[in-house]
């Protein structure tokens, strides 16, 4: 089965195929060679509602959770967000965004607060990990910093508004 | 001895308080908020009464509320833990006159500390060394910019009733100092209703040591010596450790005989905590400010003094001695604590939400004051740390080798947590050297990227687990069939795999 994913804003090929004792996961980074993963089910299986995957004899407890094409996996302390997308949920996304996918984001609000101070105005260019606004939340003022460099296209909030979790607050140009 | 105890919080702290009080043979009556039906704290306690809405103004503040709660439950003292109304000197005025005892220092000690330009003030006059500061509160910017040229740039900025790294600023040059000061006058206003700000000189290579007093009612005063608690982001402590590698014996001395005196000097009652901004360079200390309340980092000292703070908090409420004397204290090996926090490790911005897993270090000599389960959903309406993991060791490399080796146990999913953050950091040689200050995280740690952060999983391990879950999901879809072309397509790709 092969799936598109982005990990650390890298693009991957990915083609996972199954046998009755293993997975054979393939990897190709944008630019680089084929990676191979012979993955026996015996070093990848599920203990008390986690996975234990021994990966060349380190052993790893993971969690995974998936939300749509999002998958973010827990292991370590450490955590990674991936979106992959297969047949389906590829074409959606060029149908919405005209080809290409991956690039291009929303800011969208984590969780329910009050916006304290827009910092940047449509068609502002905006250097990575420069603030975009403070939102307050959890008793915090939380600056809300730009990901990557980027084009403000539209704000859809201003300064005193209360906002949902999941509200739409920045949109990027693509 | 009281018989019921009604503890006026939530989180880790509720549950360290009730804790003390089945240690006591106490009953315990927890309160709860809608959005904490169903917080560890009300499963713990013996009984649990609602006091209101989510929003703690209308519930962990509600002081009616709560004393009407403690007459319906026949609870005659109550524990305030930190935060919500542990300083309020209302709350401990009303809890007086409904004839219920609070678990603390008086009214009055709770005003003198709790106006931080009168407590500086006070505290000058009993001869506690204080930084060079504006000597009033200061209203225009005008003046703000006299008096930080004569104390010299940079400065530090602080709403006068700030608190918990909420209303502090620091100007590093006259341009910036106009905006943050007009900031810091609005976050005073908005948090605490209290616009008066103050200045003082930044120390530009400071350490946050504090001491630990306590007073009882008969006036003896001791203290358990200090805890260093520089390693904060957002101005707020993330690592606590005690004894201080900084601190040279004799230091030591005087830094605790000048907190006794502070304490003394206002006939003090309980637990407190006297936070001096110490420079690693001259080795001088000054008062910053007095905390009136059990902190968070309460369980470094019981590790290393071997002293239960909460118990001994209750008992001196209740009218008995202290149970040790100043001769009895010994600081013995060393212990840290790391404050776990459910927010993004790079950020720092809260990540409330569903937790998947929660899986607790152990072993020997590690303690874990959590209230996470799995399943439990951290709400946002309250402060993000949801566990604190305390370590003691013989010394301090034996300390940081055990609390690496408890974190790499840790195990808490579907949220974000600063668990990452902490490994970083107890394998940075500032931190190892001790070397450290209070710009730590942002400093040293600031320039580390994601990457770097991440260095103790194989980068492509996340993508393979990601690939084997989103196969498994499409299989039981079957969406590979969907698409007649795709299966050209799939055919092809097949292909330039083998190759």
């Amino acid at each position: 089965m092969f799936f598109e994913a982005v990990s650390n804003k890298k693009k991957y090929e990915v083609h996972v195929s199954e046998t009755r004792d293993s997975f054979q996961v393939s990897l190709r980074a944008e630019g680089e060679d084929w990676k191979q993963y012979n993955v026996s089910k015996d070093d990848y299986q599920y203990m008390d509602q986690t996975v234990s995957f021994l990966f060349n004899n380190s052993s790893y407890l993971l969690d995974v959770n998936s939300m749509g094409t999002e998958y973010t996996v827990f292991t370590r302390g450490s955590h990674r967000t991936i979106k992959i997308y297969n047949e389906e949920t590829l074409l959606h996304e060029s149908l919405k965004r005209g080809g290409g996918f991956g690039t291009g984001e929303n800011l969208s609000s984590g969780m329910p607060g009050k916006i304290v101070n827009v910092l940047v105005k449509p068609g502002q260019e905006v250097k990575a990990g420069e603030p975009l606004l403070i939102m307050e939340a959890m008793k915090m003022e939380n600056e809300m910093r730009a990901d990557d460099d980027v084009k403000i296209k539209s704000v859809h909030v201003k300064q005193g508004d209360s906002v949902e979790a999941g509200a739409l607050l920045i949109t990027f140009q693509t | 001895m009281f018989k019921k105890i009604l503890i006026a919080n939530r989180g880790e702290i509720a549950l360290r308080v009730i804790r003390a009080c089945r240690d006591m043979d106490i009953r315990s009556v927890a309160i709860y908020s809608e959005a904490d039906r169903n917080s560890m704290h009300v499963m713990l306690a013996d009984e649990a009464y609602p006091v209101g809405p989510a929003p703690s103004a209308e519930s962990y503040l509600n002081i009616n509320k709560i004393i009407e709660v403690c007459k319906t439950s026949g609870a005659e003292a109550v524990h305030p833990g930190y935060g919500f109304l542990s300083e309020s000197a209302e709350f401990a005025k009303a809890l007086k006159k409904a004839g219920i005892i609070f678990i603390g220092p008086t009214v009055e000690n709770i005003e003198a500390m709790g106006d931080k330009l009168a407590a500086r003030e006070l505290m000058k006059n009993a001869g506690v060394p204080t930084v060079p500061g504006s000597p009033g509160a200061i209203t225009s910017v005008e003046e703000a910019e006299k008096i930080s040229e004569e104390i010299g740039f940079p400065v530090i900025i602080k709403a006068s009733a700030g608190g918990g790294g909420k209303g502090i600023r620091v100007a590093k040059e006259k341009s910036e100092l106009a905006s943050l000061f007009r900031a810091c006058q609005s976050e005073g206003k908005n948090y605490f209703g209290d616009d008066r700000v103050f200045i003082e000189r930044f120390i530009q290579n400071p350490k946050h040591i504090e001491v630990q007093v306590f007073g009882d009612s008969q006036g003896h005063v001791c203290h358990l010596f200090e805890r260093e608690c520089s390693i904060q982001r957002r101005h707020q402590k993330l690592i606590e450790e005690s004894p201080s590698i900084s601190v040279p014996d004799d230091v030591r001395k005087k830094m605790g005989e000048v907190a006794v005196t502070a304490a003394q000097s206002i006939n003090y009652l309980g637990a407190g905590t006297i936070e001096f901004i110490f420079d690693n360079k001259t080795k001088e200390f000054f008062f910053m400010e007095m905390n009136t309340r059990l902190q968070v980092e309460h369980p470094v000292t019981e590790f290393v003094t071997g002293i239960d703070l909460v118990q001994e908090q209750i008992m001196v409420a209740s009218g008995s001695p202290l149970s040790f004397a100043q001769e009895d204290i010994q600081q013995s090996g060393h212990a840290i604590e790391l404050r776990i926090c459910a927010e993004d490790p790079m950020t720092f911005v809260p990540s409330p939400g569903k937790i998947r897993r929660c899986r607790l270090p152990q072993g020997p000599f590690v303690r874990v004051d959590n209230y996470a389960y799995p399943g439990y959903e951290v709400p946002i309406y309250y402060d993000p740390m949801i566990s604190k993991l305390i370590v003691w060791g013989k010394d301090r490399p034996e300390c940081i080798r055990r609390l690496q080796r408890a974190l790499a146990e840790f195990m808490l999913t579907g949220i974000k947590s600063n668990i990452v953050l902490h490994r970083n950091i107890l394998k940075h040689k500032k931190f190892l050297s001790g070397t450290y200050t209070t710009q730590f995280v942002d400093k040293q740690l600031g320039a580390a990227n994601k990457d770097d952060f991440f260095m103790f999983v194989d980068n492509d391990l996340f993508l393979i687990t990601a690939a084997i879950e989103a196969y498994k999901e499409s299989k039981s879809r079957d969406v590979s069939k969907l698409n007649l072309a795709s299966r050209w397509k799939d055919k092809s790709r097949m292909e330039s795999v083998r190759t």
